[in-house]
């Protein structure tokens, strides 16, 4: 337990940083932002206490937010996708009690499983991200772009870092 | 009893999610940039040293560029140099009884050079956060400015580092003139693009030509008269029509800024005391 939560403790300081050193700055056509961090938010594990988990995904939007000057986005968007995870994972894998490992990845959940979470909870916190910043100027073809053109740069960094990530540990094993 | 304590659970977890989004939306909703805190911005000393060290390894990769600006800015510089040497030269024959010298009465400012270490362009409200702080005798609302041209505002002052309201926000107007003509409007950013921005409220009559310079009106202490802001691109018919707005090109290129320079004057106090007696819905600066 204790291990599990030194683990996610480094995981979070890391990913921060990896977000807002780099991340932040990989604008593509000035529309697609990568939302890297809300990896760390969606491999927590699945045993988590909810109210853990909301208190969790509201401190790590609110860092994001401290250390991108977007007081109050990233926090809402990340407390509402902490609430959204288990219904999510519910529409595409019902028996949640059969998971041996609590921490959802490709190897416990299956790629086919693990990618449609991923990709469903993606899409929707660049939707809520979006509309939050469209309330300043709204301009709905740039909105649309910015949603798909973040949600699938998202989504492909997250899945190719999962999957190295994930190999490495199963060699080591 | 259990049933009744599940419930309970169950509605624990919704009485805490509703906490969590009711501060996020308060936050975002109250998100005066004049009145957050130092710690809550990237002005606050831990998140400006993570910056700061991301800095110092990425500040090399622009200097090609900022090197070819900075040679530019140089010849100018050296042009108008001359230029004005010549100029003293015959105002100092033409008063040579007097003893008042021309330059020392123009120049009751000072520089602080600052390296930026953070800066968006793509949000909705982009800043900008440098190195130097109150420790270096930053204040807020002081102006800064690059080689090209203004870049935004001094904001909120840490003691090390400070964060600057970019001119792309649309928090910030600018009061700015055609060169070469009294006639002033607003300059605000509309956050369609980076490089360009909105001159506004201008009167109907004014005579302009595309590429015009446009520059700082100096009817603020913040920014000196006639430092360049951009150029004009085409004109913009905006909803009202009693006043004409232009479509400017930025000098300042945002996506690569490096050294900016941030205008310290001693008339601020004087001219901030001055007119604190008019009430205006909106600050220029």
């Amino acid at each position: 337990m204790t291990k599990l939560v030194i683990k996610f403790a480094i995981f979070f300081v890391l990913i921060v940083l990896v977000q807002v050193t780099v991340f932040n700055h990989l604008v593509l056509f000035g529309v697609a932002v990568p939302m890297f961090f809300i990896w760390w938010l969606l491999r927590l594990p699945l045993t988590l206490n909810a109210n853990w988990a909301l208190t969790c995904g509201f401190l790590l939007g609110l860092t994001i937010d401290v250390f991108s000057d977007t007081l109050g986005m990233n926090a809402l968007a990340c407390t509402i996708i902490a609430a959204l995870r288990h219904p999510v994972l519910h529409l595409y894998f019902p028996r949640e009690e059969d998971l041996t490992d609590p921490e959802p990845s490709f190897r416990t959940l299956g790629p086919a499983v693990y990618l449609k979470y991923l990709i469903t909870l993606t899409v929707i916190y660049c939707t809520i991200y979006f509309m939050i910043e469209a309330m300043s100027f709204f301009n709905p073809i740039r909105l649309i772009m910015c949603i798909t053109g973040s949600s699938i740069l998202t989504f492909i960094l997250i899945a190719a870092i999962d999957s190295i990530t994930g190999k490495q540990r199963e060699k080591r094993l | 009893m259990r049933n009744l304590l599940h419930f309970f659970l169950k509605y624990l977890s919704w009485l805490v999610f509703t906490i969590y989004v009711t501060i996020s939306v308060v936050i975002l909703v109250k998100n005066n940039p004049y009145q957050q805190h130092v710690i809550m911005t990237s002005a606050g000393s831990m998140t400006a040293s993570v910056y700061y060290a991301t800095n110092s390894v990425t500040s090399y990769f622009n200097l090609h560029d900022i090197n070819e600006d900075l040679q530019r800015r140089n010849a100018d510089l050296e042009a108008e140099a001359i230029a004005l040497r010549t100029q003293i030269r015959s105002l100092r024959e033409q008063l040579y009884a007097d003893s008042m010298t021309v330059v020392e009465a123009l120049s009751p400012y000072t520089f602080i050079i600052g390296s930026v270490i953070n800066n968006s362009i793509y949000r909705p409200y982009n800043y900008i956060t440098v190195d130097k702080g109150e420790a270096d005798g930053v204040k807020p609302e002081m102006g800064v400015v690059d080689q090209n041209g203004v870049v935004g505002i001094v904001n909120i002052v840490g003691p090390h580092f400070s964060r600057i309201i970019s001119l792309l926000n649309p928090n910030f107007r600018l009061s700015c003139k055609l060169r070469g003509s009294d006639v002033f409007g607003s300059l605000v950013w509309d956050g369609k693009s980076p490089e360009t921005a909105l001159l506004e409220e201008l009167p109907k009559h004014t005579v302009y030509q595309p590429g015009d310079t446009i520059v700082t009106s100096g009817y603020s202490a913040v920014f000196p008269e006639g430092i360049p802001v951009g150029t004009v691109i085409s004109a913009h018919r905006g909803a009202d029509d009693n006043f004409f707005t232009l479509r400017i090109k930025l000098l300042t290129d945002f996506a690569r800024l490096s050294t900016v320079r941030i205008i310290a004057t001693p008339l601020i106090e004087e001219i901030q005391e001055v007119e604190q007696d008019i009430q205006e819905p909106q600050t220029k600066f």
